[in-house]
């Protein structure tokens, strides 16, 4: 894979903001975009810009054509057993929304996820917890013995596991399939929150037998609102719709309505259909590139950024010291300087892009009594010296302004 | 916190004129209004001037970005005062230039940045101690006993000393009875080589009783004077226009006679400090250049006013007047 390459790809990085080159290290809030995926929903809207799933005339046609392709590059892509298993949904938060308000969780069942969870994949098990009284358990992230005792303690009231498989503060991994064994044990259902990993790594949603995945499309290359929820075929055909209305239903009178199977029942409404046919292009692109490669791209590129800076004086890392179990993200704090007037430095003098704050994680945060922290993660775009110059503006940071 | 403040303004100048500092003037403002009304500045304003700032400087030396990111709080007050310091400055400036013509006030001659240069200005070499300077036996108009003595020191082909000229008129209108006006020579030979010479023409009209219309004709006829070759027939065509024994005045002139008086009143302008024209000596106190009339009316209001005290201490034996 060749980073130097793949960057002309991507329109935004030919261009110079005040003569300097930008360097986006903010891939895990959103990913840039190759102009394949731009042309792709350009073309939706330039050829073929018509409702699907209800019009009989050629373009409603082609739409449907598209929107089927789309879903069968994401079932190839993670390695679903069939396409129905893909629901297109708006991002990973809608994904996981939709599962808690459909998994039909009564009071007293149990929904385990961990201490570093993104709000997403923490509000909605608070609220289901005010609303239908479920009980919310929370373990220490990657604890695979915390879930155990967890499971056991809970017993058959076990219903969900809920969890990151890559947090998005610090990039560390959970291991997966030890927990969805435990999980699947104890007859508990899993829902892997994939946001950070699915566009770093090859996920085999077969081999890792997760009943649910979430992920949004605007992380690997996608247009931004689109995110795919993957449940086992089954599952799905149990879950109570959440959002309803036109699509979802086959048939309707005043007082009744016979429901669609999946996907098409939780994909309510007129659908953001250049967004799928978009996404359906960025998983091509992906898979052209391989998701291997890019998982051994990000890990160089984080590894420069951990050995060069990873023991600077004043600068606290966050997650595991090594590159290898952190993923793309570096994430870190220089004592003495807040984190968002980090990331204001640097997108001043050397046009460098991170992310500050919580992260939408203030719940791990305010446990460890933290403002916040700085945020870099690296993408297939991004080169050695987008890090080099990443690296050079830090070290003056930390030795100038504390 | 306290850059908000400085900021505002400034935002909300540059926010006319570009979108990019909008949003920038509404937090700036969101953050004074909280502040003014005792509560947490919610926007981190200051903190994003200050890590936008010092990224820029950072590009330049990060030595320096250092120390202004740990000093921002102290260089931010010392900005606002400056900036404090720079308004009451350019406002008094401001009214003074309003109400005298002199951003000092009346009897400054320091460069004022409203107004420029207002004078013919001469260098002084002399190194003595300033002499007040007397009537010298020149021209003057006024009661000798009057409270308030007006020496006007000017250049006949001066256009400063021509611009006073209206004011000295309002003046002699105003104070008739109350000021004594004098003027005396200051040709600024070094500008204006033929000089000398208007002011000793004006000596020999005087001779013949019309020494004021000759000094009012040489200022009327100054742009003229300033562009004819040959100035001393012109001044002599002046003398004809205004019907004096040409013969008797020619003579006059062209012997130089009154070349001394000229000479001798020049000397004792520079022995009095003067440094270019017009000049003016309101008792003791002075007044460079054409200011406004406020200027010398405040000046001479001021004198008459102490002399009047003056008049009631001694007339109440407070004083007793040698």
């Amino acid at each position: 894979m060749n980073a130097e390459k793949l960057r002309n790809d991507f329109a935004v990085l030919w261009h110079r903001i005040k003569g300097k080159p930008i360097i986006y290290l903010d891939s895990a809030c959103q990913s840039l975009r190759p102009r394949l995926v731009v042309d792709k929903m350009s073309q939706y809207y330039n050829e073929y810009p018509a409702c699907g799933a209800r019009s009989q005339h050629k373009l409603g046609k082609r739409v449907d054509e598209e929107v089927a392709k789309a879903r069968e590059i994401a079932r190839k892509f993670f390695g679903a057993r069939n396409a129905d298993e893909i629901v297109f949904t708006k991002n990973t938060t809608e994904g996981i929304n939709l599962v808690a308000n459909s998994l039909g969780l009564q009071k007293g069942d149990v929904v385990i996820t961990t201490d570093k969870e993104h709000n997403s994949n923490l509000i909605p098990w608070q609220m289901l917890s005010q609303k239908t009284g479920i009980a919310h358990e929370i373990v220490e992230f990657g604890n695979v013995e915390a879930l155990r005792d967890a499971v056991k303690r809970a017993g058959k009231k076990t219903k969900l596991v809920a969890m990151g498989q890559t947090s998005n503060l610090d990039g560390e991994s959970i291991p997966a399939e030890e927990i969805i064994k435990i999980a699947h044990d104890n007859n508990a259902l899993v829902l892997l929150d994939g946001a950070q990993s699915a566009p770093h790594k090859q996920i085999d949603l077969k081999k890792l037998d997760a009943d649910f995945f979430v992920c949004s499309g605007h992380k690997m290359l996608g247009p931004s609102g689109t995110g795919i929820l993957y449940g086992k075929q089954e599952l799905l055909e149990k879950l109570q719709p959440f959002i309803v209305g036109g699509d979802t239903v086959v048939e309707s009178t005043y007082k009744t309505a016979e429901f669609e199977k999946a996907p098409a029942k939780f994909e309510a409404g007129l659908q953001n259909y250049a967004g799928i046919v978009g996404l359906g292009e960025a998983l091509s692109y992906l898979a052209r590139i391989g998701m291997s490669e890019i998982e051994a791209h990000d890990y160089l590129l984080n590894k420069k950024i951990t050995d060069a800076i990873g023991e600077m004086d004043g600068l606290h890392l966050l997650g595991p010291k090594d590159a290898r179990q952190r993923g793309s993200i570096f994430s870190f704090n220089i004592s003495g300087v807040e984190p968002n007037n980090v990331a204001i430095m640097l997108d001043e003098s050397a046009n460098v892009m991170v992310r500050s704050g919580a992260h939408c994680c203030h719940s791990w945060f305010n446990a460890h009594k933290m403002q916040g922290s700085v945020r870099a993660s690296t993408y297939l775009y991004n080169t050695e010296e987008d890090v080099r110059v990443f690296i050079d503006e830090l070290k003056k940071i930390a030795k100038f302004l504390r | 916190m306290v850059i908000c403040f400085i900021a505002l303004p400034i935002l909300l100048i540059l926010a006319i004129f570009s979108a990019e500092y909008r949003q920038l003037a509404k937090e700036a403002f969101d953050c004074v209004f909280r502040r003014a009304t005792f509560r947490k500045c919610r926007t981190n304003f200051d903190q994003k001037v200050k890590s936008r700032l010092v990224g820029k400087v950072m590009t330049r030396s990060p030595a320096l970005a250092g120390f202004v990111f740990k000093n921002f709080e102290r260089l931010s007050w010392l900005f606002i005062l400056l900036t404090i310091a720079s308004v009451v400055i350019v406002g008094y400036g401001g009214y003074n230039y309003a109400k005298y013509g002199n951003c000092y006030g009346p009897e400054s001659h320091d460069y004022c940045a409203f107004s420029g240069a207002e004078m013919s200005t001469v260098t002084n070499d002399y190194t003595g101690k300033l002499v007040q300077p007397t009537e010298g036996g020149d021209p003057a108009i006024g009661p000798t006993n009057a409270s308030v003595l007006i020496i006007e020191f000017g250049c006949y082909m001066c256009s400063y000393t021509k611009e006073a000229e209206p004011i000295v008129k309002q003046l002699l209108e105003k104070y008739k009875g109350q000021i004594r006006y004098v003027y005396r020579d200051f040709p600024v030979t070094a500008t204006h080589a033929e000089s000398d010479w208007h002011s000793e023409a004006a000596r020999c009209a005087g001779e013949q009783g019309k020494f004021w219309e000759y000094h009012d004709e040489l200022f009327k006829m100054q742009e003229t004077c300033l562009t004819v070759e040959q100035h001393v027939d012109f001044l002599k065509y002046i003398a004809s226009q205004l019907e004096l024994n040409t013969t008797k005045f020619n003579e006059c002139v062209d012997s130089r006679k009154y070349m001394a008086n000229v000479i001798q009143d020049r000397e004792d302008g520079l022995k009095a400090g003067v440094d270019g024209t017009p000049y003016f000596f309101i008792n003791n106190r002075t007044i460079v250049g054409p200011k406004k009339l406020a200027a010398f009316e405040s000046v001479i209001d001021g004198e008459l006013a102490k002399a009047e005290n003056v008049g009631k201490a001694v007339a109440t034996g407070a004083i007793v007047q040698k």
